[in-house]
């Protein structure tokens, strides 16, 4: 299911693909607070807000080796919120002064009933895990400052233990493919949150 | 049949051009004027936060919220900078502002502008206020710093440059390497705000689900929960394979413990090659529990 890189391709109609151009760090809870006071600041001026969010990642498995991952995302304090499908490519190895992890990506919003219609589909849940924590944003750039819940029970949300001590901090652009100057923009923003948090581009092949 | 008289009136068309090149230029020029007001607003508003901070909670003070204060002004500079460098912002170096009316009675439309600052537009006010040069003192030593640099020839002056840039290269690896030191050996006086190795595994967890659903609570009896009809107890590799393909319908309920459990090892990369062994060795779905 590898797929060439997606900027090299021409574009013959259809929809604009759409790639994440991404960078992650995490901090410790203990300094959580000075980093939700440095964002609250350098990002634009909203309501703090937090997130409770219950993601669960589906795979096919076909005939070719790598199975096919699509991730479903629910809201769990914001009912009536639709759910959100997503998929992500693989990362685009092109370029090394890339200063982000760019990938495709495909979001939909979809009704209540996605499990059971990627059941049918033949997709299996191989994880899922509770998310929770606060949404900054700048412009075009989301961070997403989150703890992950591993869910002990599997299907009940209610009983969670959190992974590790720190936050996962995330800088994301949802753009148009071939859109380099995105990652000029995430690496200095990127500079405003050193020393607290060093948000670099993990490729989590290396972490397999 | 009469002809109808017909009044055109004819302009030249570079004139029309000319006007709405102008009209465009007001317009870029009004709205680069609001970005930057408010931009500077902004500024003003952190600068006045962070003297307040300074000025009534000195003896509470610390560093990382000093830090926070200067990281936000920078980032606000960072913006302004940003504004005025944008294509569509024209030079203003080309504006110029003349005073048109000089007094010195108070002027209420301008004590509310600028907030009080400014009571009187008057003769004091102006040369501060409108000044576009340094004063003469300054610009005197500027003219003397510029003939010294002129003086001097561009060789001596490349020389010069790269024994600076040296220096500083070094010094930063001076001070670079002591960091780092000091941190092994554990006398950081600043604590740690992250731990690469907790980055490392909350990526891959988000990534691939390292971590999430293989693990499994070592005094429970297992992942048996209500809504796993037999399917619950298995924990060895293979061979609960067979175990797992249960005979009838194949229920949709809790399926995602179906492909995990093969892989009880903990090692995700496992997991396909336990599917290949499912099909192989009986029904005919895959995915059966």
């Amino acid at each position: 299911m590898e797929a060439p890189p997606v900027t090299m391709m021409p574009v013959t109609g259809g929809t604009i693909n759409m790639m994440e151009y991404l960078l992650q760090g995490s901090v410790l809870d203990h300094s959580l607070e000075s980093l939700i006071h440095r964002l609250r600041g350098l990002c634009d001026n909203m309501e703090p807000e937090t997130f409770l969010d219950h993601e669960m990642v589906f795979l096919l498995k076909g005939q070719q080796a790598s199975p096919f991952v699509l991730r479903a995302r629910r809201s769990m304090d914001k009912p009536g919120a639709p759910w959100h499908l997503r998929y992500l490519g693989q990362p685009e190895m092109g370029d090394k002064n890339r200063h982000a992890l760019v990938r495709n990506c495909v979001d939909i919003a979809t009704s209540e009933n996605l499990t059971d219609f990627l059941m049918e589909m033949g997709f299996r849940m191989d994880h899922e895990f509770v998310a929770k924590g606060h949404l900054f944003r700048k412009g075009i750039m989301k961070i997403m400052v989150y703890k992950i819940f591993r869910i002990l029970v599997p299907g009940n949300t209610e009983s969670t233990e959190a992974l590790s001590l720190s936050y996962l901090v995330e800088l994301s652009v949802v753009a148009a493919a071939g859109q380099d100057m995105v990652s000029d923009d995430m690496r200095n923003f990127a500079e405003q949150l050193k020393p607290l948090v060093h948000l670099e581009k993990i490729d989590p092949k290396r972490l397999m | 049949m009469q002809p109808s008289s017909v009044c055109v009136i004819l302009t030249p068309v570079w004139v029309t051009n000319l006007f709405l090149l102008m009209q465009r230029e007001e317009k870029q020029l009004e709205a680069s004027l609001d970005a930057l007001l408010s931009q500077v607003a902004d500024l003003k508003n952190s600068l006045g936060g962070f003297i307040y901070k300074l000025e009534n909670e000195y003896d509470r003070l610390t560093w990382p919220s000093v830090l926070d204060s200067f990281a936000l002004l920078s980032g606000q500079l960072n913006t302004l900078n940003k504004v005025l460098k944008h294509e569509k912002t024209p030079l203003f170096r080309n504006q110029v502002i003349i005073p048109l009316v000089l007094s010195p009675d108070r002027d209420e439309d301008l004590m509310r502008q600028t907030e009080g600052r400014v009571p009187v537009f008057s003769h004091e006010v102006v040369p501060d206020h409108l000044r576009t040069k340094p004063d003469p003192e300054v610009e005197e030593q500027e003219k003397q710093l510029t003939t010294d640099a002129a003086r001097i020839g561009a060789d001596a002056a490349q020389k010069q440059i790269q024994s600076l840039n040296k220096m500083c290269s070094n010094l930063l690896e001076k001070i670079s390497k002591e960091e780092r030191e000091s941190e092994s050996g554990g006398l950081r006086p600043n604590k740690q705000t992250f731990n690469p190795a907790d980055t490392n595994a909350l990526v891959a967890a988000v990534a691939f689900g390292k971590g999430l659903s293989n693990w499994r609570p070592s005094g429970s009896s297992g992942p048996s929960q209500p809504g796993q009809p037999g399917a619950g107890t298995i924990l060895a590799g293979a061979s609960g394979l067979q175990q797992v393909q249960m005979t009838g319908a194949p229920s949709q309920q809790q399926p995602m413990l179906s492909g995990v459990q093969m892989a009880q090892a903990g090692q995700p990369g496992k997991m396909p090659s336990g599917i290949k062994t499912n099909i192989k060795s009986a029904s005919m779905h895959p995915y059966q529990r």
